[in-house]
């Protein structure tokens, strides 16, 4: 794994109203690997060789829920322009649901053939700046002319799990709604395309990275206050999740979930 | 060393809604929303009361609880003075509070209410301490 990979965010292009909580932009200035964690998002990334001009030779790329890292083969000049999604608008944009594409991804034909109008991402583009305008524009347009509405209580159950940093239980928040349990099942299958507890697993080990790498505390002191049972409990987590051990942080991305 | 009581910060679901309920309830006035929407102050005198949404917990790295209505009230309470509580509580509940208990009056002399705002806090209204 080598971080061959330059990642920035666009926040004046992000409009949560439309359904995006980050643009963002990667170009590759070697021959790696970039290694991709599971964040509970699901992203539609145009994919092009940054040397040419106009860019040219545009793949789309639609990248389902995840619940385990990847690694993306990297070569020079491999640029990348993507949207990632907030929760409950999946299929509002795409017209399916995120559940059939957890763990996995979309890439080119197979991309066209769930939805044929990602074709028009493809046309040549001056630069990147176009790319990500006609991505923005693309997202909006599904966003606004869909009739899906997501369920009031959706958002509010949601950024519960969030703002626990996925310490709760699926039950806990169920009560904490006056709902079922299989109600909170429900609204993070059709919302985000994976079962609450898988969810809350991805909260708590991004969290938990965090504490670890931005707040400086101890793998024992992190392990406490990100909820997990020791420290032991802590490290198959990271290794499920990141591949990596907490005592050994490699130099991951972490991306701003906005919700 | 001494350490000065500055803000009281509670962790909202919806600042802007909370803030026009506090404002409609309570009577009191906003002094500061960020546009962002994810923060706001509102004018409490010396110490300022203050709303943040739950995705400022997680972007400061700490995780909480959120507050609900339809939850168990949090282990906390806010404590707003007016000169007629009795009044105060009725506009509370009518602007959307949940009522908890109507004020009465305390062998200490001072009459105490409770409801509960739109988050699901526990809000004492209350008359000044006789002195």
């Amino acid at each position: 794994m080598t971080a061959s990979l330059r990642y920035t965010e666009l926040p004046a292009l992000a409009d949560h109203e439309s359904g995006f909580e980050a643009v963002w932009v990667s170009t590759s200035d070697r021959n790696g690997t970039y290694r991709v964690l599971p964040d509970g998002r699901c992203d539609i990334i145009l994919r092009f060789d940054a040397r040419l001009t106009p860019l040219k030779a545009i793949t789309v790329v639609v990248t389902g829920p995840t619940t385990r890292f990847y690694d993306v083969a990297l070569e020079p000049g491999m640029g990348f322009v993507g949207i990632r999604m907030r929760p409950g608008f999946f299929e509002r944009i795409l017209g399916f649901a995120p559940a059939t594409l957890a763990d996995d991804n979309l890439v080119g034909d197979d991309a066209f053939a769930a939805l044929p109008v990602l074709k028009d991402l493809c046309s040549p583009a001056l630069n990147h700046a176009e790319l990500a305008a006609r991505l923005t524009a693309f997202v909006r347009q599904r966003s606004i002319g869909s009739r899906l509405e997501p369920a009031p209580i959706s958002a509010s159950v949601i950024s519960a799990f969030h703002a626990a940093g996925g310490r709760l239980r699926v039950g806990d928040v169920a009560a904490m709604h006056k709902i079922s349990e299989r109600t909170v099942q429900r609204i993070f299958l059709k919302a985000i395309g994976l079962k609450p507890k898988a969810f809350a697993a991805i909260l708590q080990f991004h969290r938990a990275l965090r504490l670890l790498r931005d707040h400086r505390l101890s793998p024992t002191e992190a392990a406490l206050e990100a909820g997990y049972a020791d420290q032991a409990h802590m490290n198959r987590a990271f290794r499920r999740m990141g591949g990596f051990s907490p005592a050994r942080l490699p130099d991951v991305t972490l991306v701003t979930l906005g919700e | 060393m001494t350490a000065t009581l500055g803000y009281s910060i509670l962790y909202v679901a919806d600042v802007v809604a909370t803030v026009s309920f506090y404002e409609a309830a309570f009577g009191l006035k906003r002094k500061f929303v960020h546009e962002s929407n994810l923060y706001a102050e509102m004018e409490t005198g010396q110490t300022t009361l203050a709303f943040a949404g739950e995705a400022m917990a997680e972007m400061n790295g700490f995780a909480i609880r959120a507050n609900r209505r339809t939850d168990l009230a949090a282990g906390f309470e806010l404590v707003l003075i007016f000169a007629d509580p009795h009044e105060a509580y009725r506009n509370a509940v009518a602007a959307g509070a949940s009522p908890l208990k109507p004020p009465e009056e305390k062998p200490w002399g001072q009459i105490v209410g409770y409801v509960r705002d739109i988050n699901g806090c526990l809000v004492e209204i209350a008359s000044v301490m006789p002195s």
